[in-house]
Formats: structure tokens, sequence, C-alpha cells
């Protein structure tokens, strides 16, 4: 029979342990005073000494007196078991005391602790009443654009607002809206939001107004607000990031810019060796935008020489060049120099031209480089080439014979020079 | 081959030297001198003298070491006297230069009888050469326009008698005054005359010096240079296509032809007739027939025939004067000339009216 009852105490306490694997309280509380876990307060609402027995009432959240949802009668020893967030939690009766005021000595087990919030967890002085319950607070942020389209260098005002949607206040909430590119921040009209709490049950708080100054064209998707926050029991929570509005910026018609087309042309493309070549630079600014700095390397190969020309071409480091201070808009001009051609050969002439804009929407002027290449030129063997091309005594026995005529006359002078 | 001089004095003497020296490049272009030669078939030496520098510079075709230049101021101004003094002054100078050029066959001695330096340097050379060479030394004296002037009359009259008694063996006379009829500016007589002589002293030359059909040479020159009265003058005439040789003869005896005013059949002496051309056109009949009718009136002539194919017939004559109506013409000219020079220096010398003026304020000073 002892062994029989041996066994029965020790099933008995495997199964008390198996049902409250972990110790979460064991001790006593006051009668009116509660024990929570998480949003769950268990009351110990009146203590019978004389019975050792004790009412207890569980209430979930912010609850009235009566609106609790277990009320277990426990006697000493006896046990409730009941589940929080699907854990198991079982109150055991372990003695009453009496007093001015009664207390009972609880033991309260859960499956598994891991779901327990520490900062909600304990003795509620004053019972379900005085407890504070944690909630989770969710932001929306919305971030918004006025105009989705608009053109380079349009403003666009982009407003970002937060609600708090969740069951709980959101604190220390902390706002960030990064630097926009390809924007310039125009008028920040509200200022960086500060740190601020959000309750709940506030209204849509605008936290960010600002313009922006759409500068170059494309599609561009706004980068979002984040805001990091934490509950009212000061839990935080993962950065809650705003929507990225799209703006389509189309190139506006107020964007100015300087196109200058560069194209160099001769009198001729098919020359004698030794001849010369009348070349021409036909500038043309094609935008709206006045060119400054304008500058054009003629590059020119071997085999070509340069042979002079307009006084707006200074030859720098043995490479005619062309500076323009200023270059207006739709302004055509054309400079004019001469190649002397000294090899037989094709040839092209490429010329490096640079300038600088200003496109009345950034600060600092663009610059623009960019290259051409004439058309071939094709120089053949010259007139007299052949002459050179004879042996020498083709020319010897002629400068001979002039020589000799020379001589002669020269000879003749004298003697009938008195 | 002949080694023969031509010495061209003074002004006159230079242009006609250089007109010799133009001719025998055998070319009108005056550029001839550089790319062509002489052509003398002698072995010919000119020298040109003057005391003028300017009329030796003017000579384009004779060399520079053949232009002897006598240092003394432009020249002598037309006066014998100094052009004399001149002479005896450089005569060493002047013969050493000639004898340098070696000895001679015949020498030819070309001057103006009335300019300044030719006139008083040529009798005094040619007597010079004749004392000093042994060849004859003929003189070839142009006469002046009569209208030149008193003083180049005087010196053509004193000029002519000085050479003739100089010792030469003749004297071959052009007149200016009977050349200039042939028309033209003064100028141009003057080159046109200056080429008349140029052209047939060179046709002498070479006809001296050439194998002959008929043959005339040195010695008959000399022959008949020295008949008559030691003055002569030379005719001369090229004729056209298809012209018989003796029109061409016959021109050439003509006034028109000749270098010198003179009736040929009545005042010359003797003659020596030089004819070239074509075979062809050398009828010997023809010239048998003029000479003849020269001869009969001259006495003789020596006749030469040169045969030149493809060329006209030219004919040269040489005729030496017994007498001369027109230098007796001139001589009488010269004598008034030689007076009224006289009577206007004696006149100047005599009132002295000038003098006479000046004496006037003698003992007087100016007051003011």
């Amino acid at each position: 029979m002892l062994i029989i009852m041996s066994f029965i105490l020790l099933f008995s306490l495997l199964s008390i342990g198996s049902a409250s694997g972990k110790i979460l309280f064991n001790s006593t509380i006051q009668q009116g005073d509660g024990y929570q876990i998480n949003n769950y307060v268990i009351d110990v609402t009146e203590v019978f000494t004389s019975q050792d027995a004790v009412t207890l009432r569980i209430y979930k959240g912010e609850s009235d007196n009566d609106d609790y949802v277990y009320d277990p009668f426990l006697s000493v020893d006896s046990s409730y078991e009941f589940d929080i967030e699907d854990e198991d939690v079982e109150i055991t009766l372990i003695d009453v005391y009496s007093g001015v005021v009664p207390q009972v000595k609880l033991l309260i087990t859960v499956s598994d602790d891991d779901f327990i919030n520490s900062k909600t967890e304990g003795i509620v002085d004053g019972g379900h009443s005085e407890a504070v319950f944690s909630g989770t607070p969710v932001l929306k942020i919305s971030k918004s654009v006025d105009k989705n389209t608009v053109g380079v260098g349009d403003i666009v005002r982009v407003t970002v607002t937060v609600e708090n949607t969740g069951d709980d206040d959101a604190e220390d909430v902390i706002f960030s809206d990064p630097f926009q590119p390809k924007f310039i921040l125009i008028d920040d009209i509200l200022g960086t939001p500060g740190r601020m709490d959000i309750a709940s049950d506030d209204p849509t708080k605008k936290v960010y107004l600002y313009d922006l100054k759409a500068t170059e064209a494309g599609t561009f998707s706004l980068s979002p607000a984040t805001a990091s926050f934490s509950n009212s029991v000061g839990e935080s929570f993962p950065q809650a990031s705003s929507n990225s509005p799209t703006v389509l910026v189309e190139a506006s018609k107020d964007l100015v810019t300087a196109d200058l087309d560069v194209d160099l042309e001769f009198d001729s493309y098919t020359v004698n060796r030794k001849d010369e070549i009348e070349a021409t630079v036909r500038i043309k600014n094609l935008g709206s935008a006045s060119a400054n700095a304008v500058n054009i390397g003629i590059l020119i190969p071997e085999g070509l020489e340069y042979a002079g020309g307009d006084s707006v071409i200074e030859v720098i480091s043995g490479e005619p060049t062309i500076y323009l201070d200023s270059f207006g808009a739709q302004q055509e001009k054309e400079i004019n120099f001469k190649l002397k051609v000294m090899e037989i050969g094709t040839y092209t002439i490429k010329t490096e031209s640079s300038y600088l804009f200003d496109d009345g929407v950034n600060t600092q002027k663009q610059e623009v480089s960019s290259d051409s290449v004439s058309n071939a030129i094709y120089v053949a063997e010259g007139e007299y080439d052949y002459l050179f091309e004879q042996p020498i005594y083709v020319y010897l026995i002629p400068l001979i014979i002039i020589g000799a005529v020379a001589g002669w006359i020269i000879h003749r002078h004298k003697q009938y020079k008195f | 081959m002949l080694n023969i001089l031509i010495i061209g004095n003074g002004q006159c003497g230079n242009r006609i030297l250089d007109a010799i020296n133009r001719e025998s490049f055998g070319k009108k272009s005056r550029f001839a001198k550089f790319y062509s030669q002489q052509k003398y078939k002698s072995n010919v030496q000119t020298i040109a003298i003057n005391t003028a520098i300017n009329d030796l510079k003017e000579m384009s075709f004779t060399k520079a070491k053949d232009r002897i230049h006598i240092p003394h101021l432009h020249g002598v101004g037309a006066n014998r006297n100094v052009g004399k003094n001149v002479f005896e002054e450089n005569k060493s100078h002047i013969m050493r230069q000639i004898q340098e050029r070696g000895d001679f066959d015949v020498c030819f001695v070309l001057t103006s009888a009335s300019g300044g330096t030719g006139s008083s340097f040529s009798p005094m050379l040619i007597k010079e050469l004749k004392e000093k060479g042994d060849y004859p030394v003929y003189a070839v004296v142009v006469l002046p326009f009569r209208e030149e002037g008193t003083l180049y009359l005087q010196n053509a009259a004193f000029c002519l008698r000085d050479i003739r008694e100089s010792g030469v063996d003749g004297i071959i006379l052009a007149d200016n005054q009977f050349l200039k009829q042939m028309g033209g500016n003064v100028e141009s007589a003057y080159n046109g005359i200056n080429d008349m002589i140029a052209r047939r002293l060179l046709f002498l030359l070479d006809a001296l010096d050439s194998e002959m059909m008929m043959v005339t040479d040195l010695g008959d020159f000399k022959t008949v240079m020295s008949g008559g009265a030691g003055i002569a003058t030379i005719g001369f005439y090229e004729a056209d296509t298809g012209m018989p040789v003796k029109n061409a003869i016959r021109e050439a005896l003509s006034p028109s032809g000749l270098l010198f005013s003179t009736d040929v059949y009545k005042e010359a002496s003797r003659s020596m007739v030089i004819i070239r051309g074509d075979r062809e056109s050398l009828s010997i009949d023809e010239i048998s027939e003029e000479v003849e009718k020269l001869s009969s009136s001259v006495g003789h002539v020596f006749k030469g025939i040169v045969v030149r194919k493809d060329e006209h017939p030219q004919v040269l004559a040489v005729l030496t004067l017994e007498s001369a109506s027109e230098l007796e013409n001139l001589y009488a000219i010269a004598v008034d000339a030689i007076n009224y020079e006289r009577q206007k220096k004696e006149r100047v010398e005599t009132q002295k009216d000038v003098d006479r003026a000046f004496s006037q304020i003698d003992g007087l000073d100016p007051s003011y």
C-alpha cells in the first residue's frame, strides 16, 4: 500500500511539473491585489481564511470589475489552469493567512515563460484596475506629393503624415526623412520634427511639409520617411517606414542649354601636294543659352601644316586653338584658316570642343565636351612632284647650262662694262 | 690674215668704232654681244680714245679694255690747242696701249674734223703711228654740218690740213652736211651716218681678207689711196631682189651712195670696185661694162668680186680724188669763220667796252 501511495504521489508531482513547467510566482498576495501576466491580471478577490479557500478573478486587459474572464474558487492545495497566448498557466493555492488584510500564498506556474513580458509581469497593488497593460503601437507614415508629374525646375510639395493605428501609444517617436537626390530643398515649412509621442487615439499628424525643386528629368521614387518608436511600456518596435511616392520629372521648357555644333569644311577635298586648302570652322549654337569659354582645338595630323588663319585662332603648343569668351544662343560664326599639304595621303582633322553654359537651374555652370571629325582630304601627287623624281642629271644638266650661260653673260658684261 | 688696227678718236670716232663693232656681230640686237661673236675675217683690234669719259661709257659694243680714257675734265671743249697739249702729255701712255696690241698691216683712224679731242688728237696720233710703226695709216675724217658753228668749221679746216701733213697715207672723207640730206632727225642722221661708215669699212675689211673670184688686196687698196690728192671717199650700194648688178654699181658711184659729195667721173683719180653677191646675180658683162665706163673717166679701176651664196649684189667703191670742189667750198666757208672769230676777238681786246663801263665809278664809294 505504501509503495502504491508513493507511486501515486510521484505521479502527481510529475503531473504538476508537467502542467506548470516553470514557476512564475510562489509567494503571498494580499486580498485586493493581483498578479499580472501580460494582459491578464489575476485578482485575489476574497480570502476565506476560515475555509482555507480563496476566490480569484482573472481579467483580460482593462476591464470593469464584473468583466472578468475567469473566477475560480480554490481551496488550499487545489489548482486552476487556463491558457494565455497558448501557454498553460496553473494557479495553485498553497495557503491562506488571516489578518487585517488576509493573504494567500499562490504558486503560479507556466508551461513556457518566453511569451511573458517582464514589464507587465508581477504583483499589481489594487488589482486589475491599477494594472498597466502593454500594447503595440502601429505607426502608419504616409508620404505624399502634390504633383506626380513636374518639369525640371518645378516645385514639388512633399507632405509626411503619421497615424498610430496600434493599440498602444507610440512614445519617443523620432522621424527621419533622408536627402532626396536630384532635388533641391527649397523650403522646409514645418522644420525637423522633434521627439514626440503619438497616442493611439491621436488624429493623423503632419510631421513633415517641405518643397523640393526638380533638377533633372527622370522618374524618381522619393525616399521613404522613417520613424523609430517604443510603446507605452518602453518596448522598442521595428522602424516604421512610409511609402515612396513616384515623381515624373519632365524636361522643362524653362531649362536652357547651349548646344554647340562645330563643323569643319574645306574648299577642296582632293588636292595636290604643296597646295593650300582653305578650311572653314562653322560654329553654331543650337541651344537657348549662351556658351562660355568656348575652346576648340584643331588637331592637325602630320603631313598637313597650319598656314595661318583668322585672329581668333591661336597656336598653343603647336595646336591651332579657337577660343571664344562667349557665344550667344543661335549665334553662328565662321572662322577660316589655311592648311598646307605637305605629304601625299588621306587625312581627317579632328576638332575637340569644350564649353560651359548656365542651364538656369543649377547653380554651377554645366560643362560640355565633344569631338568631331572632318571628311577625308585626299592628297595626290603635286603638279611638279615628278620633277623631284627624275635622276639627278635631269636637274644638273640644265643647271650647268644655265650656270654657263649666266657665267658667259657676266663675263661678257665685265668685258664691255666701262 | 691681215692685222688691222682701227682707232676711234673723240666722240665721233668712238661712235663710228662702236658701230663697226656692233655691225661685226652680224646682229642688230643690243644683246648680240652676249650670244654672238664678232665676225671679222682679219685680226682686227679696235681702240677708242677720248678725254670725255661719258662718251666712252656710251659705247656698248667695244670692250672696256679697248677704251682709253685720257683724263682731262670732260673733254677739251672744241679747243684744238688744249687737245694737242693733252695729247702731248699723254702720248706715251696712248702709244704704249697701241703698241701692246702688236704689229699691224694697216691702220684706220676714225675722227671728226670739227670736234675737240678727235680733231686735235688725230693728226698727232697719226704722226706718232707713222713714226713708231711700219704700216699704212688711213684717216677716216667726218666733216661737220656747215651750220654747226664757226669753231667747228675752223677746227675742220685746220684738222684736215694737220692730218694731211701728219704723214697719213690717205684720207677718206665722210661729210655730215652731205649725208644729212638723207633725212631724219639729227640723232637718227648721226646714227645713220655712223652706220653707213661702219658698214662700208667692214665691207672693205672683209673684201681685203676674202678669197675672190677677181682679186683685190691691201696692195691694191694702198695703190688706190696713194693716187690723186690723197683724199678719197667710199661709195656703197646693196641691190634689191632682181636688181641688175650694173644698176648697183651705178648707185654706189652716184651721190646717194657716196660718203662725200663728188662727181666721180670728173674728180676721181683712182678707184677700186668690189662686188659681192650670189654667183647668179653677178653678171660679168654688166660688171665689166660699168667698170670700163668708170675706168674710161678715172683711169685705173681695181676690180674685185666676192661670191657669196644667196646674197644680193653689194658694191663698194673706193675712189681717190684729184680735186674736190666741195672741199674747196668747205674751206671757203671755214676761212670766213676763222676771220669772223679773229675779228671778234680783236674787237673784244681793243674796244674793252666792259672795262670802260667799270671805269666810270673809279674813285667813288657807295654812300648809304
